[in-house]
């Protein structure tokens, strides 16, 4: 039987029980579990077999198990058609479209949550769903919401296009790669798992006391943090192994598209700031199953030490949301205003400006919690700080956009909206940094407003623009445009009345997470509800569009249809399994628009030719005698760098 | 590769890919040695930081102490392990294959035993997890010891699985330790980040010995 | 450089000044005519009004904050609507591209110089206006270390339950009420505790928010001047009911508030004495509540090792104060 989604669901099934039995038979006698009737360890041992089941049977751990007795690796055969989407594969490019399909199922189900979070706030006092029903939408939004937002870009952008800028045939460790996604893939079915159990009512972070007297559901929140941030190690270790040492020859520093540096810097958060967050979660998973007592403040433990050791993560994860948005809108500024990318070095600068400060700033959620009151000031400075690197981007977009010659393509709308709320998310945060205000506004429905403008406004915009921009080379199809451009103009609009009312609310004094609120504030509640309807119908045309144009009516997309100088636009499409024929030599940066003496982004030699390269003009036939004559001043131009520089 | 050629012939490539592996696997074990050392400090920090807030007087109250001669020989063993791996690591280079295949499978033995004797321990507690700060963080270490040797133990006996399997084929050229086939190349690559991973294992084990058993 | 390159950079040039001169002309009328209606329309009407000393600074720095953040948000809002408008590719021509402009230092260091400039002036600002007033009616933990100067505030505890404000007040015989009264023109002192999960105390009109930890006294200071009506919300997801576990208070007259007071603890008083003990922290191992660790059923429980723990000040009420100072020494 061939491994597939199937012998997945399948692995899982069997694990779970497996587990559970297994928990059962260890734990059913002890008297904690005979007098609350809950047995966690069952829960816990269940989940984990399962996940370890659904990892086997999609075939992730064929190679490891192989390891053991010495076998190499078995190369894989390049396949077609739509069975290879539900199938383990080494083949970077169909882990990206799996990615943005799984991403999706997340964002689709994180976003009915919201509506209905939305439907019980239409009224101050009228309850559509009980107390404990709301609190658990609440936290499986928030959980599954931040689940995915984690791998928004690095998953499914990460992954198709990083070898694809850098001049690779792959990604440094295929199978890494693969396991990466099908683990992110089961911890939304374990997150998901928490409803049936009763669900969790501690929203997405999780507070400790509250954590550890929780029902069966919160095993579900721990075991799945663990899971996705397993996936969210694995994909930013395989990242910076690939950008490191992946660079076809010539691939220098300065001229890596800002897009992959933006992941390099993501991936750094990732694999450095989740096992925090991994050894957080295991410690409330044995307070809940072993009777340890972390987080139990009578027995020796601390609930402040869930607050340190979240958070510890939870800052460095807000920026593992905010750069992948920073880097997809600077890679296509330059594409759609016909101009080089302004102040390059800068904006790379300021994403690792802001990936070293984010390790810094984590007590400023908890600036109302007693911790360590007197290093608030401290934590303030480096707040206000990371928002220097933070206006780099803004630096970028608005040189770049000076003097050019701006088309208003749905992606480039896209984008556009992302600095429109990145700037009202951004500024509002300066509130929240300073501790006086933060006093009023810590806890309240301003912070919900604001981090949902950053990470909704500015990653998701930068999400939907980086599809509609990159979907003629995943799929070899263009998006349909009229539709792209209503989709954008309901999901800005409603965007913003959904969410500008709910700072005007928490200023007003609205707690987050409350069913009940002051009569007087039902007015904004109910027009930011209705938004919210409006915009998750806008995404109904993003659906709609997709298949539209992908089955319904497919036009074929040129290889370059965005006229855009990136290597990743220089392959034909569909892309072949191995990328490129001959390893490209790169040649420039892929933003030399407007210098007519630029080389091509790169010779990819073999049949394609230089010829084929891009809108290089005249200079192209230049660059093509030399790089294969590789004489005179273009030897040093052309071979000067190597990924070893 | 700072002259590479300007185009790059099929022979030329594959070397160039061939060093990307090898460069591949030396940011990777760096890399993983990065990512464990974020996980334990999760383990450190709960260990200072419940020492030092100690908000119930309860940091480790009589009477909590984990058997130290079984902790002991954990960390010996992962200790031991190491240094055998750095000793055998240098014959191998040498082509003393065999040398090498004996010495690796002390190591694995080793690896297991500790993680064997660490299992065995939290059996032998004289206390209740939940007691105290110090319990509490003494189980999430041990917990996460046992994965760690695990994870190790088994990095080593893939190399070994590896030598054993390749080494017929190899055996003209001097072994895995000697020969410039790819396969020996890479297998190099991993021997080198296995011996410095067995190091860091070292430092790790004799840092929260001292934490737990002498502190 | 041939003569007509140069005539076209020169050309470039003007064209580059009339851009600046527009930007900056929209950016000073705008910036005009926001920043007093910030003064003095919206800084009258900012949250959390001005009942106490520290709800008036937090609205004094909302109104600094945003008479700041206003020009940079015009300026960037004006900039990119200009060059939407002026830079845009006219429709159906053909494909051309723009100056190639990869960067101009002096733009990048002004740039740089003047968020950096913003960003420390917020700080500075920030910092002074968080230790002046005392913390600002933000919490302080345990030992405060920017404490109001006149020392002769009323210590106020809160206490957070699943699902219920509750409050003692030590001076007073320790009486503990659901309804929350304060003097007017006092210094007040909240002494914020939690008994099972952690809450925060979210008194909106004070501009008081400071979380209620178990086991944790935190301490957070404001002083009323003016009477009115409290609401106390719950700003930390504290359970099923946190979204209903809201309250409401008064701030009175101190003559009303000692009237009031006398009264409670007289009436309270077989009440109170069923209560476990004034202390600073309360845990359900203490007073046997809530279920939790018993040390007498633990075979490990060291009495004095955990008596070290317990020393709190129950029973000897006017030594809480010094008990208190001690521990900030």
């Amino acid at each position: 039987m061939q491994q597939s989604v199937l012998t997945a669901l399948l692995g899982s099934a069997i694990g779970y029980l497996v587990g559970h039995w297994l928990g059962n038979l260890i734990a059913s006698g002890y008297p904690v579990v005979q007098s609350s009737g809950y047995n966690n360890v069952a829960i816990v041992l269940g989940l984990c077999f399962g996940v370890v089941g659904w990892m086997v049977g999609i075939g992730t751990m064929n190679y490891p198990l192989a390891k053991l007795v010495g076998r190499e690796p078995v190369p894989e055969s390049p396949t077609e058609g739509w069975t290879r989407f539900f199938k383990m594969t080494l083949d970077h490019k169909v882990v990206g479209m799996q990615y943005i399909v799984g991403v999706l199922m997340f964002f689709f189900t994180g976003g009915l949550f919201a509506m209905a979070i939305r439907t019980e706030l239409l009224s101050p006092t009228t309850h559509y769903w009980g107390p404990d029903t709301y609190l658990q939408l609440v936290s499986e939004h928030g959980t599954i919401m931040m689940m995915m937002a984690t791998s928004l870009v690095v998953g499914p952008f990460g992954n198709f296009l990083v070898p694809l800028m850098i001049g690779s045939r792959k990604m440094a460790f295929p199978r890494v790669e693969a396991a990466s996604f099908w683990i992110f893939m089961s911890g939304f079915l374990v997150i998901l798992a928490a409803l049936p159990l009763g669900g969790f009512n501690t929203g997405w972070t999780g507070y400790a006391p509250l954590q550890t007297e929780a029902k069966q559901g919160m095993d579900c929140y721990l075991v799945g943090f663990a899971v996705i941030g397993t996936g969210m190690i694995l994909n930013g270790f395989n990242q910076i192994v690939t950008i490191v040492n992946y660079r076809a020859p010539g691939m220098r520093w300065t001229r890596l598209p800002i897009f992959v540096w933006s992941m390099l810097a993501t991936s750094f958060l990732l694999t450095l700031a989740t096992p925090v967050f991994f050894g957080a979660v295991y410690f409330g998973a044995l307070d809940r199953t072993v009777q340890t007592a972390f987080f139990v403040d009578a027995h020796g433990g601390s609930s402040f030490l869930w607050e340190n050791l979240f958070w510890f993560f939870g800052h460095p994860e807000v920026y593992i949301m905010a750069l992948p948005g920073f880097g997809i809108v600077a890679e296509m500024l330059p594409v759609f205003t016909r101009k080089p990318l302004f102040a390059y070095k800068v904006g790379a600068a300021g994403m690792f400006g802001v990936a070293l400060l984010s390790f810094f700033v984590w007590q400023h959620h908890l600036f109302q919690s007693g911790i360590n009151p007197d290093m608030r000031p401290l934590f303030m400075l480096t707040t206000e700080l990371i928002s220097i690197p933070t206006g780099f981007i803004y630096l970028v977009g608005m040189g770049t956009l000076w003097k050019a010659r701006i088309r208003y393509t749905v992606p480039m709308l896209f984008c556009l909206a992302l600095y429109f709320n990145f700037l009202i998310g951004g500024v509002t945060g300066v509130y929240l940094s300073d501790v006086p205000v933060n006093v009023t506004v810590h806890g309240s429905f301003f912070v919900m407003a604001h981090f949902h403008y950053t990470i909704m406004g500015g990653l998701v915009f930068a999400f939907f623009g980086g599809v509609y921009y990159w979907m003629p080379k995943m799929t070899g199809h263009m998006l349909n445009d009229r539709l792209g451009k209503i989709h954008f103009w309901f999901m800005f609009v409603f965007f913003n009345f959904t969410f500008f009312p709910l700072f005007i609310v928490g200023l007003l004094g609205m707690p987050r997470r409350v069913f009940e609120y002051a009569p007087r504030l039902a007015h904004l509640n109910d027009f930011s509800s209705i938004s919210s309807f409006v915009l998750g119908a806008s995404f109904l045309i993003f659906v709609a569009n997709f298949v539209w144009s992908i089955w319904i009516d497919p036009k074929p997309a040129p290889q370059n249809p965005w006229d855009s100088k990136g290597l990743e636009w220089q392959v034909p499409t569909p892309i072949p399994y191995d990328n490129f024929k001959r390893i490209p030599i790169v040649l420039a940066d892929p933003y030399h628009y407007g210098e007519p003496d630029a080389l091509p982004v790169a010779d990819l030699g073999g049949e394609l030719g230089l010829a084929s390269v891009g809108a290089a003009g005249p200079s192209a036939a230049a660059g093509a005698g030399t790089s294969r004559t590789g004489a005179g001043d273009g030897q040093s131009r052309i071979v000067g760098g190597g990924p070893d520089e | 590769m700072s002259d590479a050629p300007a185009a790059l012939d099929v022979h030329a490539e594959a070397e160039f890919e061939l060093q990307n592996a090898e460069g591949a696997i030396w940011t990777a074990t760096r890399l993983l040695i990065g990512i464990v050392t974020f996980a334990w400090s999760a383990v450190a920090f709960a260990y200072f930081y419940l020492r030092a807030v100690d908000p119930a007087q309860l940091w480790r109250p009589h009477g909590t102490t984990p058997p130290v001669l079984l902790g002991t020989l954990v960390a010996l063993g992962v200790v031991g392990g190491a240094l055998i791996n750095a000793y055998a690591a240098p014959r191998l280079r040498r082509g003393e294959t065999a040398d090498w295949i004996f010495a690796t499978s002390v190591t694995v033995g080793l690896g297991l035993l500790a993680a064997g004797l660490q299992v065995w321990q939290l059996t032998r507690l004289s206390f209740f997890p939940g007691v105290s700060g110090y319990t509490s963080v003494f189980i999430g270490f041990a917990g996460l010891n046992i994965a760690f040797i695990l994870g190790g133990t088994y990095w080593v006996e893939t190399l070994l699985a590896r030598a054993i399997r390749l080494r017929p084929a190899l055996a003209a050229e001097g072994g895995p330790g000697l020969s410039t086939l790819p396969a020996a190349r890479e297998f190099r690559a991993s021997l080198e980040g296995c011996t410095y991973f067995w190091w860091y294992m070292a430092i790790i084990s004799v840092l929260f010995w001292f934490l737990f058993y002498v502190l | 450089m041939t003569s007509e390159e140069t005539a076209d950079r020169i050309e470039r040039r003007r064209e580059g000044l009339s851009h600046w001169k527009w930007l900056t002309g929209v950016w000073l009328i705008l910036t005009a005519i926001i920043e007093p209606v910030i003064y003095f329309l919206i800084w009258p009407h900012l949250p959390p009004g001005n009942m106490t000393s520290s709800a008036r600074g937090a609205q004094f720095d909302m109104m600094v904050l945003t008479m700041i953040a206003a020009p940079v948000m015009v300026a960037v809002l004006a900039y990119f609507a200009y060059a939407l408008i002026v830079f845009r590719h006219p429709k159906g021509r053909p494909l051309v591209d723009g100056p190639p402009l990869r960067g101009n230092l002096r733009v990048q260091t002004a740039w740089i110089t003047i968020t950096s400039a913003i960003v420390m002036g917020a700080f500075v600002f920030g910092t002074y206006e968080l230790i002046v007033p005392a913390g600002a009616g933000g919490a302080e933990g345990p030992s405060p270390i920017w404490t109001p100067a006149s020392h002769t505030e009323l210590p106020v505890q809160v206490i957070g339950q699943q699902w219920i404000w509750t409050y003692r007040y030590p001076t007073f015989g320790g009486f503990e009420t659901t309804q929350l009264m304060l003097p007017n023109n006092t210094e007040i002192a909240f002494h914020v505790t939690s008994l099972d999960v952690i809450h925060s105390f979210w008194a909106y009109q004070l501009g008081v928010k400071a979380d209620a930890n178990p086991g944790v006294d935190d301490v957070a200071f404001t002083q009323t001047n003016q009477l009115g009506r409290i609401t106390v919300r719950c700003s930390e997801l504290c359970g099923i009911w946190h979204g209903a576990m809201y309250g409401y208070g008064e701030v009175v007259s101190p003559s009303a508030f000692e009237t009031w007071a006398k009264a409670m603890e007289r009436r309270l008083a077989p009440a109170t004495r069923l209560l476990p003990p004034f202390a600073w922290t309360y845990t359900p191992s203490a007073n046997g509540a809530g279920g939790g660790y018993y040390p007498q059923t633990d075979p490990y429980y060291d009495k004095t090792l955990y008596d070290q723990g317990r020393s709190g000040p129950e029973g000897n009420l006017p030594a809480l104060r010094v008990e208190k100072s001690q521990r900030v020494g």
